[in-house]
C-alpha cells in the first residue's frame, strides 16, 4: 500500500535553497574557524619546571595552542547531523510498522544510508583529532565506544536487509532493527556527561567557549544539517524516480 | 585575520596551508558528490517524463 502523501518529496526550490544555504554556511564556518576564531589554549608550558610564556604579536601566550581543535568546527556538526538523520530513519521505521506503506521503508533505508555516510565522516575526522591530541588512533573510552557500536549497528542494518529475500519481511525486520539500533543515539550523545572519561571534551560542562568560537560552530552545525537533509532528499528522489522508471517500463512492455 | 593566528601560521605552523587545502578538498568533494547526484536525479526524472508521455501517446492512439 502506498499513499500519495508518503511519496511526497521536497520541492526543487527548497532543495536548491538549502543546498545554497549549506554551501554559504559551511564556507563562512571554514573562514571563521581558521582565520578568526583564536586557537584553543591547551596545557601550561613549562621549561625546567618553571612556567614560561612567549610573546606572539604582542600577546603573551603561556599555554599550548591546539591547532587540532579546529576540527571541532566540522567534526561535531557532522556527528550531530548523523544523530538527526538516524532519528528521521527511526521515525520512518515506526511509521512503516504502523501503516505498512513501502514508501516509509524506502525513506528509512535512505535515511540509514545518509547516516552511514555521516557516521563514516565523523569517525574519520574524530580519528584524526584523536591521533593528534591523544597520541593514539583509537581509545576505548565511552563516547568512542558507543559511537563505534552505532557504526556497527548501521552496517548491520544493511547486512540484515541483504540477508532477507522476502520484501515484506525484509522491511519489517529492518524497521524493528532500526528502532532498536536508534537507542544507541541518545546513549552515545549523553555518555560523556554520564560517564566522564576525562579525555573526551564536553565543551559546555568545561566552561563553554568564546562567542567567536561558538559562532562558526553554530553556522557549521546549521550548514551540515541542511547539507544532510539535501543529501537525503536527493537520494530519496533518485530512488522514487528509479522505481517509477521500472513501473513505467513494465507498463510500456505489457 | 586574527593577528596572533597570522603570526602562528607564518612562523610556528608552516604546514597550515596544507591542512586548509585538505579541508577545502573535502568540502569541494562533498559538494561535487551532491552535484553529481543532482545530475543523476534530473536525468532519471527526464526519463520518467519521457516514458509517461510515450505511454499517454500510445493509449491515445489505441
Amino acid at each position: 500500500m502506498t499513499d500519495k502523501q508518503s511519496m511526497r518529496v521536497s520541492p526543487n526550490w527548497l532543495v536548491f535553497s538549502l543546498l545554497g544555504a549549506s554551501a554559504v554556511l559551511l564556507l563562512v564556518d571554514f573562514v571563521l574557524a581558521f582565520f578568526v576564531a583564536p586557537l584553543q589554549p591547551g596545557a601550561q608550558v613549562y621549561m625546567n619546571g618553571q612556567p614560561v610564556s612567549a610573546l606572539i604579536n604582542g600577546v603573551a601566550i603561556s599555554n599550548q595552542l591546539l591547532f587540532s581543535q579546529k576540527i571541532f568546527y566540522f567534526h561535531v556538526p557532522i556527528a550531530i547531523g548523523s544523530f538527526l538523520i538516524f532519528t528521521f530513519a527511526m521515525v520512518y521505521s515506526v511509521l512503516f510498522l504502523l501503516r505498512r506503506d513501502k514508501v516509509y521503508d524506502t525513506r528509512a533505508r535512505i535515511g540509514m544510508e545518509v547516516t552511514l555516510v555521516l557516521v563514516l565522516l565523523t569517525l574519520i575526522t574524530g580519528d584524526l583529532w584523536t591521533r593528534h591530541d591523544w597520541g593514539a588512533w583509537w581509545v576505548w573510552e565511552p563516547r568512542l565506544t558507543t559511537y563505534f557500536i552505532l557504526f556497527l549497528l548501521v552496517v548491520s542494518y544493511f547486512v540484515l536487509r541483504g540477508a532477507v529475500e522476502d520484501e515484506e519481511r525484509k522491511a519489517t525486520y529492518a524497521a524493528v532493527f532500526g528502532i532498536v539500533a536508534w537507542v544507541d543515539v541518545p546513549i552515545s550523545f549523553v555518555i560523556t556527561r554520564l560517564v566522564p572519561s576525562g579525555v573526551h571534551p564536553v565543551v559546555l560542562r568545561s566552561g563553554g567557549i568564546e562567542f567567536i568560537q561558538l559562532l562558526p560552530f553554530l553556522l557549521g552545525l546549521v550548514g551540515m544539517v541542511c547539507f544532510s537533509w539535501v543529501l537525503y532528499q536527493l537520494r530519496l528522489r533518485e530512488e522514487f524516480a528509479r522505481e517509477r522508471v521500472e513501473v513505467l517500463k513494465t507498463e510500456l512492455e505489457g | 585575520m586574527d593577528p596572533v593566528l597570522q603570526e602562528i601560521y607564518k612562523t610556528v605552523f608552516s604546514g597550515a596551508p596544507y591542512v586548509l587545502a585538505a579541508y577545502i578538498a573535502i568540502l569541494v568533494g562533498l559538494f561535487a558528490y551532491v552535484t553529481f547526484m543532482l545530475l543523476r536525479v534530473t536525468k532519471l526524472e527526464k526519463q520518467v517524463d519521457l516514458l509517461q508521455s510515450t505511454i499517454e501517446r500510445r493509449s491515445a492512439k489505441s
